[in-house]
């Protein structure tokens, strides 16, 4: 289990495939073959909560989110 | 994993012999529709083969009595009936209501309720021919999920292209506000396209955007119309809960509404929940005679099954779903003998990819791109990189969309990679496939009359 509570979501209506997510979250986050971003998986350290709060900041269409991982979910 | 039998077969390619596509032609689209009773159940008094007429409110009261108020008891019941949602998605009813008062609780506003009567599958007649036939089944339906749930604010949305439909919804509202003490129901028109009855575009519409999907964290139970918890519900699970209302879980009808795709007609026929596949197919049309090779299960998001797989399954959704199919909106598309199941799905393929929103990615890029690699698949012309793609392609779409669309797409072509492995062997080697001959089966609009 991850000592993390947060994950990242992509909106995908929002979402137009500018690939800054993917600079700023390597670790977490993929490209598919147009472009547009896979959550690979969700943040598991700090250093990976640093990437993840980066790439919603960074995004410049607003579509990365970290929120709060559902109870069983 | 299917897909990966059927790319493991790949053949060199060649230049295309193109031979496979003259099956695809002008094509008569399927308006025409009948409607067969099941049972005593959702269509009584409708006689066999006929264009059916709507039912009066009148007749209505007559032939069912007065609608029993729907209350917190009326939950139950449909929970004791285990009703799942009859749109495509089977979701459990009651616990959808259930949401619905959560909802209520923790926002403190009240509650939407829609009937979703747009029916985007081309290939699908049965929400058409229930409002038209028994709208005020749906109506009732309609006021006691209300009623159960506590809203005051009750939508009928369905196709506004459908003018005949449209002036039989009108005249049965009319009907009812005359002669009965309940809210008022607002009839909306719906756009015409594919994806206007999914769930969040509709909840979106009616909240003053466009009618595309839209994402959210939270589902329309608790945040909806205007950011207020809505029930939205398919219209034949709006008439179950009417049924339900009256007779009770123990009594209530166990059978499903399906649509049965024959060349150039849709017939919705009621089939008994333990009636199989076989029976559903010749009660709609299906003549006796050679057996189709596949059967399409569910709808154009739907899956293809070979017939002996097929044949023995019962039409309720547990049975398909343990077979690795759903009984989705309810279609079966018997495919004939002389037809090239692979031809169909690059069809249908194409419509999907030409019906999506345009929002998302995945969708944008990706259904275009997989379409295109079908229609070369059954044109003879998929070499071994195109179906490399295939498969990272459809991993790569699959679940990413802000709906379901881009699922159901895969889901199709999946199940056709799976199925028509032969033909599909076949067609890479350029020999003529069983489908030569035919004319296309599977309903589209926008095709001229032949």
């Amino acid at each position: 289990m991850s000592g993390s509570t947060r994950r990242l979501v992509v909106d995908p209506v929002a979402c137009d495939g500018v690939g800054m997510c993917a600079h700023l979250a390597p670790d977490l986050v993929r490209l598919d073959s147009w472009g547009y971003p896979i959550i690979a998986r969700d943040p598991a350290s700090p250093r990976d909560e640093r990437q993840a709060t980066r790439a919603a900041a960074g995004c410049p269409r607003r579509a990365m989110l970290v929120v709060q991982r559902r109870a069983g979910g | 994993m299917t897909a990966d039998r059927a790319i493991s077969e790949v053949g060199p390619a060649r230049a295309a012999a193109g031979r496979v596509l003259r099956a695809v032609g002008p094509y008569r689209p399927a308006q025409r529709w009948d409607v067969l009773p099941g049972g005593p159940h959702v269509f009584p008094g409708v006689a066999p083969r006929s264009l059916p007429t709507a039912q009066t409110l009148s007749a209505h009261l007559a032939e069912l009595g007065p609608r029993p108020r729907g209350d917190r008891n009326l939950v139950d019941e449909v929970e004791a009936l285990g009703l799942t949602g009859r749109g495509g998605g089977h979701f459990p009813a009651a616990r959808k209501w259930r949401a619905v008062l959560d909802g209520v609780r923790t926002t403190h506003r009240t509650p939407v309720v829609v009937a979703n009567g747009a029916e985007g599958e081309p290939a699908s007649a049965k929400d058409l021919a229930l409002l038209s036939t028994r709208p005020h089944l749906v109506l009732d339906g309609l006021v006691c999920a209300a009623e159960a749930v506590g809203a005051q604010d009750l939508v009928l949305w369905t196709h506004g292209g459908n003018h005949a439909l449209h002036s039989v919804l009108v005249r049965a509202l009319r009907e009812r506000r005359a002669v009965l003490d309940e809210p008022a129901i607002r009839l909306v028109s719906a756009p015409d396209g594919y994806l206007s009855g999914e769930t969040s575009a509709l909840v979106r519409a009616l909240s003053g955007g466009p009618a595309l999907p839209q994402f959210g964290l939270a589902h329309a139970t608790s945040v909806g119309v205007e950011g207020r918890p809505t029930l939205v519900h398919n219209v034949e699970t709006l008439a179950r809960v009417a049924l339900v209302a009256r007779a009770g879980a123990e009594s209530a009808p166990r059978t499903s509404l399906v649509t049965v795709v024959t060349p150039g007609r849709r017939t919705v026929v009621e089939a008994d929940e333990d009636a199989s596949i076989e029976a559903a197919l010749g009660a709609g049309g299906w003549p006796p005679g050679p057996p189709p090779q596949a059967v399409l299960v569910g709808g154009y998001g739907g899956s293809w099954l070979p017939w002996v797989a097929a044949r023995p399954l019962s039409v309720n959704q547990l049975a398909l779903r343990s077979a690795g199919a759903s009984l989705g909106a309810g279609v079966l598309a018997p495919l004939p003998g002389d037809r090239c199941g692979l031809v169909e799905t690059a069809r249908v393929m194409r419509f999907l990819a030409g019906s999506s929103a345009r929002q998302c990615g995945p969708c944008l890029f990706g259904l275009p791109a997989l379409a295109g690699v079908v229609d070369a698949l059954a044109r003879g012309r998929a070499g071994r990189r195109d179906l490399r793609r295939l498969d990272r392609w459809t991993d790569e779409v699959s679940g990413r969309g802000g709906c379901h669309h881009p699922d159901g797409a895969v889901t199709l072509l999946r199940s056709a990679l799976g199925v028509f492995t032969a033909d599909s062997a076949r067609h890479r080697r350029h020999l003529p496939c069983a489908g030569i001959g035919g004319a296309p089966l599977l309903p589209l609009p926008g095709w001229a009359p032949a």
